[in-house]
């Protein structure tokens, strides 16, 4: 346990109400803005830019889409282009240039239905091998794309004929730490998490948790999968130590109950993988450190290798509004800053302290 | 949760059962305090803060308090808190945190920008990506659907559909399969993919910053890796992280990941290449030492440990793993004891040989003498000899003698140097060399070398090998035989690493000595220089101090007590004490590398202790005067020994002039190669103090003279070097040159005919008799002073007999004509000087223009290079010389064309060339011009 002087501090920084309703922000990378993506009353999409400037939010640019905007990431593209992949109400996957927002450089209808979640790997520096987006979406299917191949993805996960359609609600790169190696995590509304292998282009790891999956993230995407947080509807998430797969028992886990409510998103610290943060449903962040036990894998009764969870150390709660946070994001430049978005209609930068202390 | 069984199953009133509700009673402080049940507690604590019972603020904290020692990771603890504002931070924290974000925001915009320019390579890095995956693979959600020719048949429990999720009972279907595992089950896959993650990172293509982001991560992702326990993964992110860019702390930290793999060697080479990039880095020192001591080499890991210790005497780690080694140490010491006797036995008892067969050691020294080169034009022998001395100082046995004996010892001396104090490797050294002069050769030698070897053969009689024959009544110096005993009983004693009882003997046959009322201060001080390096031995500073006062005070100046002495201070941490002791013992005798060494470091330590002006806190160091240095041992009155000792003192001296002789003239050459003519020559003259009969140093200090235009002198020492060498080619040609100087053109062409009839290849001597003889001719012709056409500079830079064996080089001379007459010649030689980057040779330029006229020549060819050049000779050669010239130079070159507009162009090298000049001009004192001339005219400059 931490003291309580060496405590991470979570300090509101920057409050910015807005006047349509925020489902995702993201920092663009190297530099000291955030993008904002949501939906106008009027039903139309709005993406805005904001620049963190002397303690404010400095609007920058703002362009109004026809469909409204649920998720973005930056995780295909380039340091020097950053240019943001975005999926609509309408299950359209669309990359837009920030210096030139108006037309997309890149669409294409993905899906039937909504695009509820979006991420990106072989970006940024981040995960050896080709640049790819995965979309989640309603119409139960995950689609991976690569941003060069227009029309069709390169991978397709959906439910066989006949098969019953699941809401997937989150979806998440990892494993990406050589050419060849990647997996995609998604999870479904009825609490199903399942693990797809793109080099084999198979299914490699599934597990139930019993309710509806709103968030997954890896610890980290380019590295020889370590760890995996899923949060769940109810309140609770779960910590899976990906590295030892037992044949039948699966990935070891630890799961915690946080939050009240729903735990609508997770976050790892860039910095620091073993360091998330949870955002709850009444509004309020959990910061959490996951301890790696003394020994990550051990023999079962059959001499075959099972993995060991560690457990998690609460760092640091708070509330922030009574409204659910739904979108939650930690500057990759900057240690300790993050920017968060509620139902709330506002967006707030916040400050998190000492986090190399702890 | 775990926690929480243990104590309720503990606790003390066993879990209470109330029907869920907790009764009124129980709402009590004593309850409460006594209460173990952490999830009763969590109840308790639920009812109390819900009010409904009344409110209590002060059972809610104190019943919280009391969960909190039970369990602190409760949940119930959680408060919700609202998030911390500005407000909610001290003013300081605050601030720092804003001043951080707005610097980091600065330097992100910057970022941005730069990257925004990099657009352009895009196209280069798309080449780079690895290609798009198959088109369109279709992966179904559940694995029975799986087409057979994609995935081998898995024997896992097949997946369900939703509606069968739905009636998912998790803790049966558990208790299920971990009935029925079945032994074939494919293997657990463990994800260890280190051998399959790149060491190495492609960022040909990347951007410095984006490199720096890059290596930043793989760092993070390293230390991730450390953290959790994956040294393996964490070394091949490090590994990433340095082959994008090398920095100190991921050095560090994979030393740390290898350490940890007991990957002892590239953890070691790791820390090196820390410590080359940043010497002194407490992390890799302590490391090193870390690994120093599991490779088993104590004594390096102990130095390390004293490095880290030094800067911070509070490193708890370094404490320990001292503490940890020298545990090892002390074990294996008598070990190391046995070991290392040879050279104690050596060393002891020489020391009682000293006065023995000294006519022999006599005739066995002197013929050495002659037989050694002492540096000078042969010196390609010097080295050689030097190495020879070397050699036989660090091996006194390396040669001749062979056969396992000389190779023990060899080892031992490593041994020594490894484990022991400083002086170790002075006592060998200091042995030898006494014995070269004194050896008591039971063999009878003649070379220096074959010395060494039968001062061997002393410790082990005849040649033997075996050193426990040694011949306990071998009678020593003036002792008689019982005190002679009882001392070599104690050399024996002393070798075998028993110094307590060493001592004893040693303390018996003092007693003895003062009770026989013998008159013999030198064995005596022998007697107390053992007796002080047992107590040395035995840690006992005190003592050893008092015993080696006592010994210099019977002979004065004498190396061992005073080394021993200088030790004993060191470890007591009397550094000025030591300082001066070590101080004087390099007066005596500069070779002595312990010293140097010790010197280094306690300079150091009393720099940090006293600051800059540590040196006004020294006690004075005693001067030793030359005649103490020569004839150190001179001074016992024995009479019979007298005349030994004035031979082995001779040659003593001898030794020593001659290693100071060549230090010297080392210095001297170095200077030489340096262009630092004034020091050379001041060492020059000093080595002819030394050995006034040695004909290099003056060709060399002809040389200097030259150099700096000295030409008479240089004239004379020349005609010295003659007088010794009547043939020496080098001071008939130097002669000639200071002859031209001097204008004596018909001496100097005679000069370089006798050169040129010794040698005819040497082309240098050529070229100067073409032009001496055109010059002789328009001085007869003239029959004036003629002013001199041409000079050929004395560029002669490597002089020959500096280093050994170099071949005449003179690639360097650079015909430069030294007194332009036109605006032409003077922008040529300009020009030539220019191009070797000769600012001698500019300076011998400048210094032979007349200042009002430098801007007509220059006028038309000035640039900035020519300005900064014309500075920089300025500075470097002229401003000595001659500030008053500089100052008018400086004052007419910027009348010169095109001034201003050279000067705007000026890059910052070259600037900071003119500041400097300036700065040193305002320094310079005199009488022609004031500080605030230099002022203004700094101010049309810069």
């Amino acid at each position: 346990m931490s003291t309580p002087l060496s405590k991470p501090q979570i300090i509101a920084h920057i409050q910015k109400s807005l006047n349509y309703t925020v489902f995702d922000s993201k920092w663009i990378p190297s530099s000291a803005k955030f993008v904002c993506l949501g939906n106008f009353p009027r039903g139309t999409g709005v993406m805005q830019i904001y620049e963190v400037q002397h303690g404010e939010a400095q609007l920058v640019k703002e362009v109004e889409k026809p469909k409204p905007i649920k998720c973005g990431t930056f995780g295909a593209t380039s340091l020097q282009q950053r240019h943001i992949a975005t999926g609509d109400f309408d299950g359209n996957l669309n990359i837009w240039n920030l210096e030139t927002p108006d037309v997309p450089v890149y669409t294409v209808k993905a899906h039937k239905e909504i695009v509820n979640s979006i991420d990106g790997v072989g970006g940024l520096g981040i995960g050896d091998g080709a640049p790819e987006i995965v979309t989640g979406s309603r119409d139960g299917t995950v689609k991976v794309w690569d941003p060069r191949q227009k029309e069709s993805p390169v991978a397709n996960m959906e439910p066989v004929e006949g098969e019953t359609k699941r809401d997937c609600w989150t979806v998440a790169f990892g494993h990406a730490f050589n050419d060849e190696d990647r997996c995609v995590c998604a999870g479904y509304d009825n609490g199903d998490i399942k693990l797809f292998d793109l080099r084999n282009m198979s299914l490699r790891w599934e597990t139930n948790i019993r309710n509806g999956v709103c968030c997954v993230e890896f610890d980290r995407k380019d590295i020889n999968m370590n760890k995996l947080v899923a949060t769940s509807l109810e309140g609770k998430f779960h910590v899976f130590d990906m590295r030892t797969q037992h044949p039948t028992k699966g990935f070891a886990s630890v799961s915690e109950k946080a939050h009240k409510s729903t735990v609508w998103q997770v976050r790892h610290l860039p910095q620091n993988r073993d360091i998330f943060m949870t955002a709850g449903g009444a509004g309020n962040l959990h910061l959490w450190k996951y301890e790696y036990p003394a020994q990550r894998s051990k023999k079962d009764s059959d001499d075959v290798d099972v993995g060991v969870a560690g457990s998690v150390n609460l760092l640091q709660n708070v509330t922030l509004s009574t409204q659910p946070i739904a979108s939650l994001d930690w500057s990759p430049d900057k240690q300790g800053l993050c920017v968060c978005s509620g139902f709330d209609q506002s967006v707030r930068v916040l400050i998190v302290t000492k986090l190399n202390v702890v | 949760m775990s926690a929480e069984a243990i104590f309720s199953s503990q606790s003390q009133p066993t879990t209470v059962d109330c029907g869920g509700k907790v009764p009124v009673e129980h709402l009590d402080y004593d309850y409460i305090e006594k209460c173990k049940d952490v999830k009763y507690l969590e109840k308790i604590l639920g009812v109390l803060r819900s009010g409904d019972m009344g409110i209590y603020p002060h059972l809610i904290s104190f019943c919280e308090s009391h969960l909190e020692k039970l369990d602190p990771r409760s949940r119930t603890l959680r408060k919700e808190s609202p998030v911390a504002t500005a407000a909610s931070l001290s003013k300081e924290e605050w601030s720092q945190i804003v001043d951080e974000l707005k610097t980091w925001q600065e330097e992100t915009k910057k970022a941005e920008t730069s990257l925004k320019k990099q657009a352009m390579f895009d196209a280069l890095v798309k080449e780079n990506m690895a290609p798009v995956r198959g088109s369109s693979c279709f992966v179904p959600l559940s694995q029975n659907s799986v087409p057979k020719g994609r995935t081998k048949p898995s024997k896992r429990a097949l997946p369900r559909n939703y509606r069968e999720w739905d009636k998912f009972d998790v803790e049966k279907q558990c208790e299920k399969i971990d009935e029925n595992v079945i032994s074939t089950d494919p293997p657990t896959i463990i994800n260890t993919g280190n051998p399959k993650i790149k060491t190495k990172v492609d960022v040909s293509m990347l951007q410095q910053q984006e490199k720096v982001l890059l290596a930043n991560r793989e760092k993070d992702k390293g230390n991730e890796a450390f953290r959790a326990n994956d040294y393996e993964e964490a070394v091949a992110y490090y590994s990433r992280s340095l082959s994008i860019i090398p920095t100190v702390a991921a050095y560090n930290n994979r030393a740390q990941a290898q350490i940890n793999l007991k990957h002892w060697h590239s953890a070691m080479t790791d820390c090196q290449r820390v410590l080359e990039l940043e010497p002194g880095n407490m992390k890799a020192l302590l490391r090193r030492a870390t690994v120093y001591n599991h490779m088993g080499n104590f004594q390096m890991a102990t130095e390390d440990l004293r490095m880290v210790l030094r800067e911070e005497p509070q490193n708890t780690a370094a404490t320990k793993l001292l503490s940890q080694i020298e545990n090892k140490l002390s074990e294996c010491q008598p070990e190391q004891q046995r070991k290392g006797k040879k050279i104690l036995i050596q060393e002891v008892e020489e020391e009682d040989d000293n006065s023995n067969d000294k006519t022999k050691a006599q005739q066995t020294a002197c013929p050495v003498q002659p037989s050694q080169p002492v540096g000078g034009e042969e010196s390609s022998a010097t080295p050689a000899e030097r190495g020879d001395m070397g050699n036989a100082q660090k091996k006194p046995h390396g040669r001749g003698d062979g056969g396992p004996h000389s190779e023990s010892n060899n080892s031992h001396h490593g041994h020594w140097r490894s484990k022991g104090g400083s002086s170790d490797k002075y006592k060998v050294t200091q042995e030898s060399k006494e014995k070269v002069a004194n050896g008591s050769s039971k063999r009878g030698s003649t070379a220096s070398v074959q010395g060494d070897q039968s001062s061997s053969g002393k410790g082990t009689p005849v040649g033997g090998n075996a050193a426990e024959t040694v011949n306990l009544d071998a009678p020593c110096g003036a002792l008689p035989p019982p005190l002679a005993r009882l001392k070599n009983e104690g050399n024996l004693l002393f070798k075998n690493g028993q110094f307590a009882d060493a001592l004893e003997k040693y303390s018996q046959a003092i007693q003895g000595y003062t009770d026989s009322g013998l008159d013999s201060p030198e064995d005596l001080c022998i007697l107390y220089s053992n007796r002080a390096a047992c107590y040395l031995k035995d840690g006992n500073s005190q003592d050893c101090i008092q015993d080696c006062t006592r010994a210099l005070e019977l002979q004065p100046f004498s190396l061992k007590p005073l080394l021993r002495r200088a030790m004993a201070y060191e470890s007591l941490e009397r550094y000025k004490k030591a300082y001066v002791d070590y101080k004087t013992v390099l007066q005596i005798d500069i070779s002595v590398q312990a010293a140097h060494d010790s010197v280094n470091r306690i300079t150091r330590l009393l720099i940090e202790q006293d600051g800059s002006e540590w040196r006004e806190k020294l006690p004075d160091i005693p001067l030793v005067p030359l005649s103490a240095q020569q004839h150190r041992r001179e001074e016992p009155p024995s009479a019979e020994v007298l005349q030994a000792r004035a031979a082995k003192a001779a040659r003593d001296a001898e030794r020593k002039a001659e290693i100071r002789f060549s230090a010297l003239k080392q210095e001297g050459n170095d200077f030489v190669k340096k262009g630092q003519y004034q020091d050379a020559l001041g060492k020059y003259t000093e080595c002819l103090k030394l050995k006034p009969d040695e004909c290099a140093i003056y060709t060399n200090r002809a040389l200097c003279y030259l150099k700096l235009e000295r030409f008479t002198e240089a004239k004379q020492d020349c005609d010295a070097a003659l007088k010794l060498e009547p043939t020496n080619k080098k001071a008939f040609y130097r002669r000639a040159l200071a002859n031209k100087g001097l204008k004596d053109y018909l001496a100097c062409s005679s000069d370089l005919q006798e050169v040129l009839q010794q040698d005819p290849n040497v082309q240098e001597a050529e070229k100067e008799l073409e032009e001496v003889t055109v010059l002789l001719r328009q001085s007869l012709a003239n029959a004036s002073p003629a002013k001199p056409r041409k000079t050929v500079p004395i560029t002669e830079v490597e002089d020959d007999e500096a280093t050994t064996a170099v071949p005449n080089c003179r690639g360097e001379n650079i015909t430069t004509n030294l007194q332009p007459t036109t605006a032409y010649d003077f922008g040529q030689s300009l020009n030539a000087a220019r191009c070797s980057k000769n600012t001698v040779a500019c300076a011998e330029l400048l210094a032979s223009t007349a200042p009002e006229v430098l801007p007509q020549y220059l006028s038309s060819q000035l640039d900035g290079h020519t300005i900064s050049f014309i500075m920089q000779a300025l500075d470097s050669h002229l401003l000595e010389k001659d500030p008053n010239l500089v100052y008018q130079h400086l004052n007419h070159l910027h009348t010169a064309d095109r001034f201003s507009v050279v000067l705007m162009l000026l890059e910052k090298d070259e600037r900071r060339h003119m500041t400097q000049l300036f700065e040193h001009l305002s320094a310079v004192e005199s009488t022609e011009f004031t500080k605030n001339d230099v002022q203004n005219l700094a101010n049309k400059y810069i």
